[in-house]
């Protein structure tokens, strides 16, 4: 059986990310026959992330991170246990700036993430969204990954032997627009900025990670991919859409 | 002097585009004025802050200031406002550049705005006034408008320099919790009612806006609107409302406030809200009693565009707009499906989004919608189209609890292609959404060939 943690889903709440949840546990059930999606927040009382495969951080409000980070303190030890095992933490959208460093906000104040990546965060004053697409390495394999982001900090991460990206840019903005890097990847715990129904609508990833993380529990999951003629169907269509936006229209 | 030349040309370009182009006139004037004079709304004479009032917030700016206007008006009180939504502030300008003599005097005795959220601060600079009324602040345009707290911040902000006198809806949290840091505060609401509903534990509801822990949701009146409390705090709404639209028969289509019976223009129960913040802001600003705003709503038209039928070989294709980018008016667009027990096609054609460059693609907020009782209600087919979204459009029904079988998927934005779709189905009743400028071509080619 494979257990997922979603965690403070009411906080950590923006950008229908349920969709991510539900196609951790679908994909999960399809790999591996059964699974559990565990709802875990402040009030969970004795939490222990060894008690699961994947725990999913969905995109927050920046406002969100000092209460989700000071909770976060109970379970640390654990939590870096759990990442070390090779199990899988994904965080994805504005959550990935909750796991670097220092974030400096348009107030001119500063708030803290957990500091686990080395990576800091500055918050942008104005939105910027629109499609992504990147060439992701994960889990030994080479994948196309169609999503969006809608950025709100502007992530700063210098990529060395534990700490690698995600993936390229092909299209879109990144971690900042301007160095072609997507998201952090360590062991098999993926943060990444890409968020909306990004597992829903990558099957091939979600099955991955789903992989990774049973093979670090030591579970048995199916290695074949299940059939994924619908999502397929739509990558195309959506890199059909990106391909055929104007040069420069990002507007970065 | 600047002002008044600016004025002039203003004035000009209003008259010219009345003769050339009248669809351009709700910013252009005020656009070209400030261009020539950028602080000229600062120069109107004969504008009483505390007659003025700007409505922000998520949903239902529109359709509250056309509410106010239509009272205030039936009252006999000369209004201006920018009914048209130009809500920026080259729109305000242009409403008062229209409502102005030549040395920028207007008489008037209300002065009703529609205002951006991210605007507001840039508005209020510019325009005194004392009443600002928070209909919600959701999930929406997230190209934009990023996350909820970003608009909550720009409002509260705007809430705070200015001491305004605050309406606020309190229902909805966010615009609930801005009261606690203003001195003049008026709430409305509405009470649970026959379409009050509510959602299993597999959704998400929202951060409280004072500690950040998670609200919980005893009904829902619009999705994240209804009774609520923090599970932490104690942040809630249960202290209620001064104003409080009761007792929603949807079937006579009647409700009350303050005991006094109001007939309902539009039984849409997100309207409710409309209809109870319109009641407190003519009280409370123009000594308006309920029993006399009750009069206007027998008579009340709203702007069109949201709702539409059109008649096609045979088939009522019911058109119902939602915003991609913001869940609340999807799960509307569900729960009016839900209620129609008759048998139904579903035409769904999310788009791509195209309210700013980059256009870009979002399926996100299906899966914050609980579909459950439209899947219930004798759907016989969910038709999926346009040629990009169509299947992030049917993944999510299926996630959604749609049985696949049941989903049909035409990759196409082509409308007769779609239309005759739809002509081939086996029932009548036919529901559809998509964006307005695609809608408005089917309606051209179904009153064509139709």
């Amino acid at each position: 059986m494979i257990k997922i943690a979603w965690m403070y889903p009411d906080t950590l709440y923006l950008h229908g990310e349920r969709g991510n949840a539900l196609a951790l546990q679908h994909f999960s059930e399809v790999l591996g026959g059964e699974a559990v999606l565990d709802k875990v927040d402040f009030e969970t009382k004795d939490f222990d992330p060894m008690d699961y495969d994947i725990l999913f951080f969905a995109p927050g409000e920046v406002s969100s991170f000092e209460v989700v980070g000071e909770d976060m303190d109970r379970y640390m030890d654990r939590l870096k246990e759990f990442i070390e095992s090779g199990r899988a933490v994904i965080a994805t959208g504005t959550t990935l700036g909750l796991f670097g460093g220092e974030v400096s906000r348009t107030d001119g104040t500063k708030t803290h993430g957990i500091g686990f990546i080395p990576a800091t965060a500055v918050e942008r004053e104005y939105v910027y969204g629109d499609d992504e697409q990147i060439n992701a390495d994960y889990h030994g394999r080479t994948m196309e990954v169609v999503g969006n982001q809608i950025q709100m900090i502007n992530i700063s991460f210098e990529e060395n032997a534990e700490f690698r990206r995600f993936g390229s840019v092909v299209y879109g903005m990144g971690n900042n627009g301007r160095d072609g890097i997507e998201g952090v990847v360590y062991k098999n715990s993926v943060f990444t900025n890409m968020l909306g129904p990004v597992l829903v609508n990558n099957p091939w990833l979600t099955s991955e990670i789903i992989r990774a993380a049973a093979e670090a529990s030591g579970k048995n999951v199916k290695a074949k991919d299940p059939d994924f003629e619908l999502e397929r169907k739509s990558l195309e269509c959506k890199k059909l859409f990106i391909a055929e936006k104007k040069p420069g229209s990002m507007g970065l | 002097m600047k002002f008044r030349s600016a004025l002039v040309y203003g004035k000009l370009i209003n008259l010219a585009i009345n003769v050339i182009d009248k669809s351009r006139g709700s910013n252009k004037a005020g656009e070209m004025a400030m261009a020539k004079c950028p602080d000229m709304m600062k120069h109107f004479k004969g504008i009483d802050p505390s007659k003025v009032l700007f409505i922000t917030g998520t949903n239902g700016k529109s359709s509250t200031n056309n509410l106010i206007n239509h009272i205030l008006t039936k009252q006999g009180y000369k209004v201006v406002s920018n009914l048209a939504g130009a809500n920026l502030l080259t729109g305000i300008c242009t409403a008062l550049l229209k409502a102005s003599d030549m040395s920028g005097n207007i008489d008037a005795d209300f002065f009703v705005f529609e205002t951006d959220e991210r605007y507001l601060h840039k508005i209020r600079e510019n325009l005194p006034c004392d009443n600002l009324l928070v209909t919600n602040i959701q999930k929406d345009q997230v190209q934009r408008n990023g996350d909820p707290d970003y608009i909550y911040r720009k409002i509260s902000k705007v809430a705070e320099e200015f001491g305004m006198r605050l309406f606020l809806n309190a229902d909805e949290p966010r615009a609930n919790s801005l009261g606690r840091k203003a001195s003049r505060v008026v709430r409305f609401g509405t009470a649970k009612h026959s379409r009050s509903f509510t959602k299993d534990d597999s959704y998400v509801t929202m951060p409280c806006p004072v500690c950040r822990h998670k609200i919980e949701f005893s009904y829902y009146n619009n999705d994240n609107v209804g009774g609520f409390r923090c599970v932490h705090c104690g942040f809630s709404n249960e202290d209620g409302a001064d104003y409080i639209t009761e007792n929603a028969d949807f079937e006579n289509r009647t409700f009350t406030v303050r005991d006094v019976q109001f007939k309902m223009p539009y039984d849409q129960p997100y309207m409710l809200y409309n209809y109870s913040a319109a009641v407190a802001v003519v009280k409370e600003i123009a000594g308006i009693e309920p029993e006399e705003a009750a009069k206007a709503f027998a008579d009340f038209s709203n702007i069109s565009g949201r709702y539409e039928t059109i008649h096609y070989k045979g088939k009522n294709i019911k058109y119902m707009r939602f915003k991609q980018e913001n869940p609340e008016t999807l799960q509307n667009f569900i729960n009016v499906i839900a209620s129609d027990p008759d048998e139904k096609v579903i035409v769904v054609g999310y788009g791509t989004v195209n309210d700013i460059i980059p256009s870009y693609i979002n399926s996100f907020y299906g899966f914050d919608c609980d579909f459950s009782k439209m899947i219930r209600s004798n759907v016989k087919k969910f038709l999926c189209v346009t040629d990009t979204v169509c299947y992030d459009a049917a993944n999510s029904f299926m996630y959604g609890g749609v049985d696949p079988s049941m989903i049909e998927i035409l990759p196409t934005s082509d409308v007769s292609e779609i239309l005759e779709a739809i002509a081939k189905q086996d029932t009548d009743n036919v529901y559809l959404t998509m964006e307005l400028a695609k809608f408005e071509k089917m309606q051209a080619v179904a009153g064509k060939e139709g």
